[in-house]
């Protein structure tokens, strides 16, 4: 979903969003059999290439976006890292192991994790919700009272937000938006959740009963708003894909950053 | 009396529950790696509530195949706003849905208490874990990091997928707006012929 920042429409935006669902989603089964940190950190550098040259957002925005990355980058391999299993020993204090493999492995899961996130936000940024449910339902074949559950959901967002915004003030005033304790934190929540979720469920109910009403569960053959069709730019984006995974490999063998080949 | 598959109604009523939950979902990310610094994977004590979605939305709506939904829709909520781990948390919230979904299956979708939602919980940690597993080496930690880790996401789960879950749903129930959703049961038409 993209936050209404300012940005020029790319031909990553034109491609089709269900094409471009269908050439990421592989590259989680690829990258997590990928062992070889030296091909991932090509692969980190390409695909931040891509995302930086083509996405259409301006740099500070796009270095905006990469902030919590370093945070996920940090928090996944700090673990591996600190206790991870390995022969080489660089630092023992107490419970905390470093090991020169622990290391290695930490870092590639770090690299991993960053891939995942690039490919998370290049979509979500160059895609708009509304055109992907209905590529899904024209190239995908999703059933229309699906993908028209989740466009009617999106749409209910801001109202939900506006809601959050009434409750939060609401207990404010009653000085109820507070509370100490786990067991408190919980009811905090309650606080919070029953309102929304029931406002939330009873207004579901009327929807679908006038989305029911004028058969938007039909599955007969259906006309769309709008005609969502693959084109040249799926091309372009599988044969860019395919260059960076190639490139990947092909420079991680020849100039290697660090020598582990398999972190395992 | 119970119609079969899921009409627009529990569909929609499912996905908006479900986006709801996915915003809970994107926000806890932050959180979740603002606690791990504390260390010893106090963090996996709250990953539960990234399998809410498939438990409440099975207690409320009570039909096949909406634990699997929500936690799908919840997952694609997650990742449409931009979720920090992007890409796996499709597969991941399919993975722990379809746990969710085959633990209640194997009651037959005819318990709706605290003990099999918390099985469910556990059914979608095994599914996380499983993913873990391929995804980040867990089997290369430590042995009693990786009990901690483990036994610290399976306490997490239960707690909040589990029974915090179920005491959501009953305080939903008070309200009556569950009584729109649910399938009319055998008690229902009894109560008509007394």
């Amino acid at each position: 979903m993209r936050w209404g920042i300012e940005h020029k429409e790319t031909w990553l935006h034109q491609t089709n969003p269900t094409a471009k669902l269908l050439l990421f989603l592989p590259m989680f089964v690829v990258i997590v059999f990928v062992h070889n940190p030296n091909v991932l950190i090509n692969w980190t550098i390409g695909f931040i290439a891509l995302f930086m040259l083509f996405s259409g957002y301006r740099m500070k925005h796009v270095l905006l976006f990469f902030v919590p990355f370093l945070f996920i980058f940090i928090s996944t391999s700090s673990s591996m890292i600190l206790f991870g299993k390995g022969e080489t020993t660089w630092f023992r204090w107490g419970l905390i192991h470093i090991t020169e493999e622990s290391f290695y492995r930490g870092v590639h899961l770090g690299f991993r994790t960053l891939l995942f996130a690039i490919f998370g936000l290049m979509f979500a940024l160059t895609t708009k919700p509304v055109l992907l449910f209905y590529s899904l339902m024209q190239q995908a074949k999703l059933k229309p009272k699906y993908a028209y559950s989740f466009l009617a959901a999106i749409r209910l967002l801001p109202i939900m937000l506006e809601e959050f915004q009434t409750v939060h003030q609401a207990l404010k005033v009653r000085r109820a938006a507070k509370a100490n304790g786990f067991r408190g934190k919980l009811e905090l929540v309650k606080r919070y959740a029953i309102p929304l979720l029931s406002q939330s469920i009873r207004r579901a109910q009327r929807i679908a009963v006038a989305m029911e009403a004028k058969a938007f569960t039909n599955e007969r053959p259906r006309t769309f708003y709008y005609e969502v069709t693959l084109g040249k730019y799926d091309v372009y984006l599988l044969v860019v894909i395919c260059t960076i995974v190639a490139l990947g490999y092909y420079v991680a063998d020849m100039f290697p950053y660090v020598a582990i080949k398999d972190v395992r | 009396m119970q119609t079969k598959g899921l009409k627009l109604t529990d569909v929609l009523t499912t996905v908006v529950v479900a986006i709801v939950f996915g915003i809970v979902y994107k926000v806890w990310g932050p959180l979740y790696y603002a606690v791990k610094p504390l260390g010893l994977h106090l963090d996996q004590l709250i990953y539960g509530m990234w399998f809410i979605a498939a438990t409440v939305a099975y207690l409320l709506i009570r039909k096949p195949g909406v634990a699997l939904l929500a936690e799908v829709a919840a997952a694609s909520g997650e990742f449409l706003a931009g979720s920090e781990w992007g890409l796996e948390v499709l597969f991941y919230g399919f993975v722990q849905g379809l746990l969710a979904e085959l633990v209640f299956a194997a009651f037959r979708y005819k318990r709706f208490d605290v003990a099999v939602v918390s099985l469910a919980a556990v059914g979608s940690t095994i599914a996380s874990l499983v993913l873990d597993f391929y995804k980040g080496y867990i089997d290369q930690l430590a042995w009693w990091n990786l009990t901690l880790f483990i036994g610290a996401r399976f306490v997490g789960a239960i707690i909040i997928a589990g029974v915090f879950a179920y005491s959501l749903v009953k305080a939903l129930e008070a309200t009556g707006v569950t009584q729109l959703l649910r399938p009319t049961t055998k008690e229902d038409y009894d109560s008509l012929d007394k």
